[in-house]
C-alpha cells in the first residue's frame, strides 16, 4: 500500500515536472489550463497577454513610436589620459611598470621611423608601395600589450605596431617590403601584407574585411581547444561596411567565440569619410544590435586601448563572448602613397592632429611627467633608431629577389602536373630569351 | 537555363537524347512513361521530344529523371558494406571522419537537425552540438568561418544549402581560401577546409536549386573541386577531400541523393584526388562526363553500341581541378574522338577547358573535337 502511495505521489511529481516543461515552450497555454491544479507560480493563464513570439523578448507597447538613432550624443568615448598625458582618474591607471611603458613608447615611436624611411624609399622609387601607420599607433600597441603573446591576430592592413610590439625584427618587415629572398612570404605579395608564424600573426590580404570571419572561426576552433586563447581582429571603420563584418559579428555572438573585434575608426576609408560611410553612431553602436559586449574609447590613448583590450580579452576567455572594442582615431598620414589626401582634406585638419592629439606625444607628456623620460634620452633614441632603421633598409635593398620557381610552389600543398608542366615551360622561355629579363637580380 | 548537353535529362513528359547538331553520334528520342526509366525503343533521327502516347494518364504524373543510375559492382577491398544512397554515403563518411579526428566540425544552415537532405542525420547527437551546429543564414560567413577554423588546424567541414547559393561565398573561396597557402608564404593554410553543397539538376529545381558552377571554380588555382557519381565514389571522394590538405569543394549531385543505392564499405577508405577513372573501355570514341551525367553516358554508350556498332570509352573525370590530364588524353590518343558532356552551360562551360587541353596536347594531331 506504501508502495503505490509514493509510486502514484512520484507519478504526480513527475508528471507535473512535465507539464512546467510543456509550459515553458511558447504556445502551450490550452496544456497550461487543463494542468493548472497543478502549476506552480510561473505558470501563466491564457488571461496573461505576454508576447510569445520566438524572435524577441520583449513586452507589448499601445502607442506607435519609432525608435530615434542617437548620434548627436553617442556612445562616449573611454579615455584615460587627456591630451597633455594626464590622469584623469586615477584610478583608471594602469599603474603599469616603467620598462612596459617605455616599451610602448619605443614601438610606437621605431614604427614612426620606419614609416618615415619607408614612405621615402617608395618616392624614390626603391619599394613599389607603402602604407603608414602614422597617428594610429596607440591603437596598435596598446591592444598588443594587452593580449598575450600567443593570442592570434588577424589584421587588416595598417597594423604594423601589433607586429613592432611583438618584437618582429626591422630586418624582416623590410624584407617583405621589398620582396627579397629574405621575406618569409616569398616575396608574392604587395609590401606591408606582413605575416609571421612565430608570433600568430596571420598574414595580411589586400581584400577588405575577409578576415572578420575567419578570426570567429579561429576563435572557435581556439574555444573548443580549451586553449586559453583568444583571437583579435582589427579592422577600419570603412571594412565594418563589408558584408563580411555583418558575418562576423553574427558569427561570433550565436556562436559565442572569444574573440575582440577591434575597429579603427580613423575618419577616412581613403578619400570617403565617415559622414558617407555610415549614418548610425559608428561601429560600437552595432555591437548591441548584434548581442555584442561594446565600448568606444580614446584610440589615441594608449592606456585607454590597454584597459579596454585587457578587459574584453579576461571576460572573452572566461566568458566565451565576443567584445567591440571602437577605438576612435585619425589617420594622419595619406591612405597609402597612391594617395594625395590633400585632395579630399585640408591641411588645418592634418595638423590638428599631428600636434594637438598624437599618441605618441601623449605617451611621452606622460613619461615625462614620471620622470621616465627626458629631452636627452628623445635625442638618443631617436638617433638609435634612425640608424637601426636605416641599416636594415640597406641591407634590404642589398639582397637578391627570390628565385622565380617560387611563382609555382605553395598554390596546393603539392605541385599539381599542370603547374609543374608551367614551371618547366618558364624555364624553358628562360633558358632563350633569359637576357630579355633581369635574371641578375634574383636568387639562382 | 541554357541545356548544353546533347544528352541531359528532361522531366517534361519525355526524356530527350536527341540532337540536331552533333556530327558523331546522333541518338533517337526515348520514351519515358511514368517513373520508368528504362530505354524503349530509340529510334534514329528523331526530333526532340515525342508526344507521348500515354495520353491522359501523362498529365496526371510528374516526370522526374530518365536516366537509370547504374551502380558498380560491391568492392570487396574495404570490408563489410551496407546498402546506402547518397546522402547516407554521405553521412557515413562524416560520421568517419568525427570519430577519427576529434577536431573535426560540421556547420552550415540546418545542419543540426539533419540537413535538409538528410546528410547530417544523427551526428549532432552522436558527436555533440559544439561539433555539428547551426550557422546564422550566411554563406560567406560560413566560408569565411570554415577558413579561420581551418588556419587554426582543426578540421571544417562546411555545407553550403544548395551549390546555387554558394556566390555569396565566392571572394572567400576564390580570394582567401585558394591563396591562403602561396601569398602567406606557406607560413599559413586552410588545407583542412572542405565545402559540401547539393549540385546539379533535380527535375523541379528552377533556376536556383539546379545549378552546376564547377566552371567558375575551375578557373581559380588553390582549391579543388570534386563530384561524385555514385554512393560509392561519394564516401571515399569525401573523405579524401576531408584529409586533403587544400581546400576542397565537393558538390553532391541532389537527384542521386536517393535514387542511387549501392553497397558502400562502413568503414572508411578513400579515392584518390585528381584522377579520372576510365568505367568502361572502348576503341572507337572517348566520353567523358561528371556526376549526374555518367549514367546517361553510359546509356548512350549502350545506344551507340546497339544501334550504331560503335564501341564507347567512358571516363568519370571526378575531380575538376586539378584534372587527370593524362587518363583523358591517353584514351583520346587510343580512340581518336572525344564527346565530353555537362549539365552547366556550354559557353565557358568545363569542357571547354579539356577540349582545348586535349588539342593542345604533344601527341595529339588536332583533330575535330566536338563538345556538347
Amino acid at each position: 500500500m506504501a508502495a503505490a502511495v509514493s509510486a502514484a505521489s512520484v507519478w504526480r511529481q513527475s508528471l507535473a515536472q512535465a507539464a512546467l516543461l510543456l509550459l515553458r515552450r511558447p504556445g502551450v497555454r490550452g496544456l497550461a489550463r487543463s494542468q493548472s491544479h497543478r502549476q506552480q507560480q510561473q505558470a501563466f493563464s491564457s488571461l496573461d497577454d505576454k508576447p510569445q513570439f520566438p524572435g524577441a523578448s520583449a513586452e507589448f507597447i499601445d502607442k506607435l513610436e519609432f525608435i530615434q538613432p542617437n548620434v548627436i550624443s553617442g556612445i562616449p568615448i573611454y579615455r584615460v589620459m587627456d591630451r597633455q598625458g594626464q590622469i584623469i582618474n586615477p584610478s583608471e591607471d594602469p599603474h603599469l611598470p616603467q620598462e612596459k611603458v617605455l616599451k610602448f613608447y619605443r614601438s610606437m615611436t621605431l614604427l614612426n621611423t620606419m614609416d618615415r624611411i619607408l614612405y621615402e624609399s617608395q618616392r624614390q622609387g626603391r619599394i613599389s608601395f607603402y602604407m603608414t601607420n602614422y597617428g594610429e599607433e596607440g591603437t596598435h600597441v596598446g591592444s598588443a600589450a594587452a593580449l598575450d603573446s600567443t593570442d592570434l591576430v588577424f589584421g587588416q592592413y595598417r597594423e604594423a605596431g601589433v607586429l613592432m610590439y611583438r618584437d618582429y625584427p626591422l630586418e624582416l618587415f623590410m624584407a617583405q617590403c621589398y620582396g627579397n629572398m629574405s621575406d618569409p612570404g616569398k616575396g608574392r605579395q604587395m609590401p606591408v601584407h606582413y605575416g609571421c608564424k612565430e608570433r600568430h600573426f596571420v598574414t595580411i590580404s589586400s581584400p577588405l574585411a575577409t578576415q572578420i570571419p575567419q578570426a570567429v572561426g579561429a576563435a572557435y576552433a581556439a574555444k573548443r581547444a580549451n586553449a586559453n586563447r583568444i583571437v583579435i581582429c582589427y579592422f577600419g571603420e570603412g571594412a565594418a561596411s563589408e558584408g563580411d563584418a555583418h558575418a562576423g559579428f553574427n558569427f561570433a555572438a550565436t556562436l559565442e567565440c572569444p574573440i575582440i573585434f577591434f575597429c579603427r575608426n580613423n575618419g577616412y576609408a581613403i578619400s570617403t569619410p565617415t559622414y558617407e560611410q555610415y549614418r548610425g553612431d559608428g561601429i560600437a553602436a552595432r555591437g548591441p544590435g548584434y548581442g555584442i559586449m561594446s565600448i568606444r574609447v580614446d584610440g589615441n590613448d594608449v592606456f585607454a586601448v590597454y584597459n579596454a583590450t585587457k578587459e574584453a580579452r579576461r571576460r572573452a576567455v572566461a566568458e566565451n563572448q565576443p567584445f567591440l572594442i571602437e577605438a576612435m582615431t585619425y589617420r594622419i598620414g595619406h591612405h597609402s602613397t597612391s594617395d594625395d589626401s590633400s585632395a579630399y582634406r585640408s591641411v588645418d585638419e592634418v595638423n590638428y592632429w599631428d600636434k594637438q592629439d598624437h599618441p605618441i606625444s601623449r605617451l611621452r607628456h606622460y613619461l615625462v611627467s614620471h620622470g621616465w623620460w627626458d629631452e636627452d634620452q628623445e635625442k638618443t633614441w631617436r638617433k638609435q633608431s634612425r640608424k637601426m632603421v636605416m641599416e636594415a633598409f640597406a641591407q634590404a635593398e642589398r639582397k637578391l629577389k627570390p628565385n622565380p620557381n617560387l611563382l609555382f610552389s605553395d598554390v596546393y600543398q603539392e605541385m599539381p602536373a599542370q603547374l609543374r608542366k608551367q614551371q618547366e615551360s618558364l624555364a624553358q622561355h628562360l633558358q632563350t630569351y633569359g637576357e630579355h629579363y633581369p635574371l641578375d637580380h634574383f636568387d639562382k | 537555363m541554357e541545356l548544353s548537353s546533347l544528352l541531359t535529362r528532361r522531366r517534361v513528359g519525355m526524356a530527350a537524347a536527341a540532337s540536331t547538331a552533333g556530327r558523331l553520334l546522333r541518338l533517337g528520342a526515348v520514351r519515358a512513361e511514368g517513373h520508368c526509366r528504362r530505354l524503349r525503343r530509340a529510334g534514329l533521327e528523331r526530333g526532340f521530344l515525342q508526344p507521348t502516347s500515354a495520353g491522359k494518364d501523362a498529365a496526371q504524373k510528374r516526370h522526374v529523371a530518365h536516366f537509370t543510375f547504374q551502380p558498380d559492382r560491391e568492392s570487396q577491398e574495404h570490408g563489410q558494406t551496407q546498402k546506402m544512397n547518397l546522402f547516407q554515403a554521405v553521412t557515413s563518411a562524416l560520421d568517419n571522419s568525427l570519430a577519427k579526428d576529434p577536431t573535426a566540425v560540421i556547420f552550415g544552415e540546418d545542419v543540426a537537425f539533419g540537413g535538409v537532405f538528410r546528410c547530417t542525420v544523427g551526428l549532432r547527437d552522436k558527436y555533440g552540438k559544439d561539433r555539428v551546429f547551426n550557422t546564422p543564414l550566411c554563406e560567406q560567413g560560413i566560408v569565411g568561418f570554415g577558413i579561420g577554423i581551418a588556419v587554426t588546424g582543426a578540421t571544417a567541414i562546411a555545407e553550403i544549402q544548395f551549390a546555387d547559393y554558394i556566390f555569396p561565398a565566392f571572394d572567400q573561396i576564390v580570394n582567401e581560401a585558394a591563396k591562403y597557402r602561396y601569398r602567406s608564404g606557406d607560413l599559413f593554410n586552410c588545407g583542412s577546409l572542405t565545402i559540401r553543397s547539393p549540385w546539379g539538376c533535380v527535375g523541379h529545381g528552377g533556376l536556383y536549386h539546379s545549378q552546376c558552377p564547377e566552371a567558375f571554380f575551375a578557373h581559380c588555382p588553390g582549391i579543388k573541386v570534386v563530384i561524385p557519381r555514385s554512393p560509392f565514389q561519394a564516401k571515399g571522394l569525401l573523405l579524401s577531400c576531408i584529409e586533403d590538405k587544400n581546400p576542397c569543394i565537393f558538390f553532391e549531385p541532389k537527384i542521386l541523393y536517393r535514387a542511387a543505392v549501392e553497397q558502400v564499405p562502413v568503414e572508411p577508405y578513400t579515392i584518390p584526388l585528381s584522377q579520372a577513372e576510365v568505367i568502361q573501355e572502348g576503341s572507337d570514341i572517348t566520353l567523358v562526363a561528371w556526376g549526374t551525367q555518367v549514367h546517361v553516358i553510359r546509356e548512350v554508350a549502350l545506344m551507340a553500341r546497339e544501334k550504331l556498332g560503335v564501341s564507347c570509352e567512358i571516363i568519370d573525370l571526378r575531380t575538376i581541378i586539378p584534372w587527370d590530364v593524362d587518363t583523358v588524353c591517353k584514351s583520346v590518343i587510343k580512340t581518336g574522338r572525344l564527346l565530353i558532356s555537362h549539365e552547366a552551360p556550354l559557353t565557358g562551360g568545363f569542357a571547354s577547358e579539356i577540349s582545348s587541353t586535349v588539342q593542345l596536347h604533344d601527341e595529339l594531331p588536332s583533330f575535330f573535337l566536338e563538345t556538347f
